[in-house]
């Protein structure tokens, strides 16, 4: 019985978690069929209590120093699998540019109907951050190394701050910016 | 049989998903990050001199493509100009309303007053635009590829005749 199962295993194909590709339906009827044939072999419930130990991942990039003879799958995992709860920093980052979006996007029309202080410090800090935020993602595409990114994103929060600082400067003591953009128009 | 292979695959597709250590008996996680493992990667390459493959200089531009690249530029340019404002706001000794009507005194004639709104109003509207295209691709709408090239052509139409119709307030 043991070799017969050895025998399974070793048909088994490439196996990637999440795969949704025509590949991965092709490998999910295939570790079907061999369930079937164990199934019929050995009855029903070894089949329902066990969990798909028939399915063994094969990519391999290289061999892996702990079992020599035996190909194990590579995997990224993150913290949060094997060490108590991860971080979901990223994950709000990205939610948060998108609701700035839509908060600037909104605010456009409110600056041109009610050009009131309240829009332009408001405009100002999402104008900010929306740019801070799009520089950010700038930096993170083309600049690589450790040291390199440090002072990238350094020289972004001080352009930033510098940016925030001039806008609320030019919103107290200048006319603001609703009421500049209406005075460039209205040459 | 048909029905006995479907709940099967389904199960293994459940499992798949849930008992991630214990299925893959032998998957390994490794010790660093996805992060680190790009640091490593960038780091061997520089270190190592390795000449890039022509990537951007030899593939055919598309639209989408141009219009991807364009939503870029359009906004480091647009952050530029902001963070330029700023600063003249804070350096400059006079008030804005001056330096308007200095700039109006030195101008060279109506066309280059309508030519410097729509230069300042195309990218605005052109970022905008494409904005909303992607916000529409944030929510997974519109990733088909005629889809994809019908909202870019939405967006340019619309970022042109936004751009004239501000040019000529």
């Amino acid at each position: 019985m043991k070799r017969f199962i050895s025998s399974h295993r070793s048909r088994a194909a490439l196996v990637h978690p999440g795969d949704s590709s025509h590949l991965g339906l092709v490998v999910r009827i295939m570790a079907a069929l061999v369930r079937i044939r164990s199934v019929c072999c050995r009855g029903v419930s070894p089949l329902l209590f066990r969990s798909c130990s028939l399915i063994r991942p094969l990519a391999v990039q290289k061999k892996d120093r702990d079992c020599p003879y035996l190909i194990s799958a590579k995997i990224h995992a993150t913290p949060s699998s094997y060490a108590g709860s991860g971080s979901k920093a990223a994950s709000l980052h990205w939610t948060g540019e998108r609701i700035l979006s839509i908060v600037l996007l909104g605010l456009a029309p409110v600056a041109y109907f009610y050009p009131v202080p309240a829009v332009d410090y408001s405009l100002a800090a999402a104008l900010t951050l929306h740019g801070h935020w799009g520089l950010g993602q700038v930096v993170t595409d083309y600049v690589h190394g450790d040291f390199k990114i440090k002072m990238a994103n350094a020289g972004l929060f001080l352009l930033s701050t510098v940016t925030f600082a001039g806008l609320c400067y030019f919103n107290y003591h200048d006319v603001g910016i609703c009421k500049a953009v209406a005075l460039l128009w209205s040459k | 049989m048909a029905l006995l292979l479907r709940t099967v695959a389904r199960q293994g597709l459940c499992l798949s998903r849930s008992q991630f250590g214990v299925l893959y008996r032998h998957a390994v996680p490794m010790g660093t990050t996805a992060k680190e493992e790009m640091n490593k990667f960038w780091a061997k390459n520089t270190q190592l001199n390795r000449p890039v493959s022509p990537h951007v200089s030899i593939y055919k531009w598309s639209i989408p493509m141009m219009m991807s690249i364009s939503h870029r530029g359009t906004g480091v340019a647009l952050s530029s100009g902001i963070s330029a404002f700023a600063l003249a706001a804070l350096v400059l000794p006079e008030s804005y309303p001056y330096y308007l009507d200095l700039i109006h005194s030195m101008t060279f004639g109506p066309q280059f007053l309508a030519f410097s709104k729509f230069a300042l109003a195309f990218p605005v509207a052109y970022h905008t635009f494409n904005g909303i295209r992607h916000l529409a691709w944030d929510l997974g709408k519109g990733f088909k590829i005629p889809e994809v090239y019908r909202s870019g052509y939405i967006v340019i139409a619309l970022t042109v005749l936004t751009s004239i119709g501000l040019a000529a307030m």
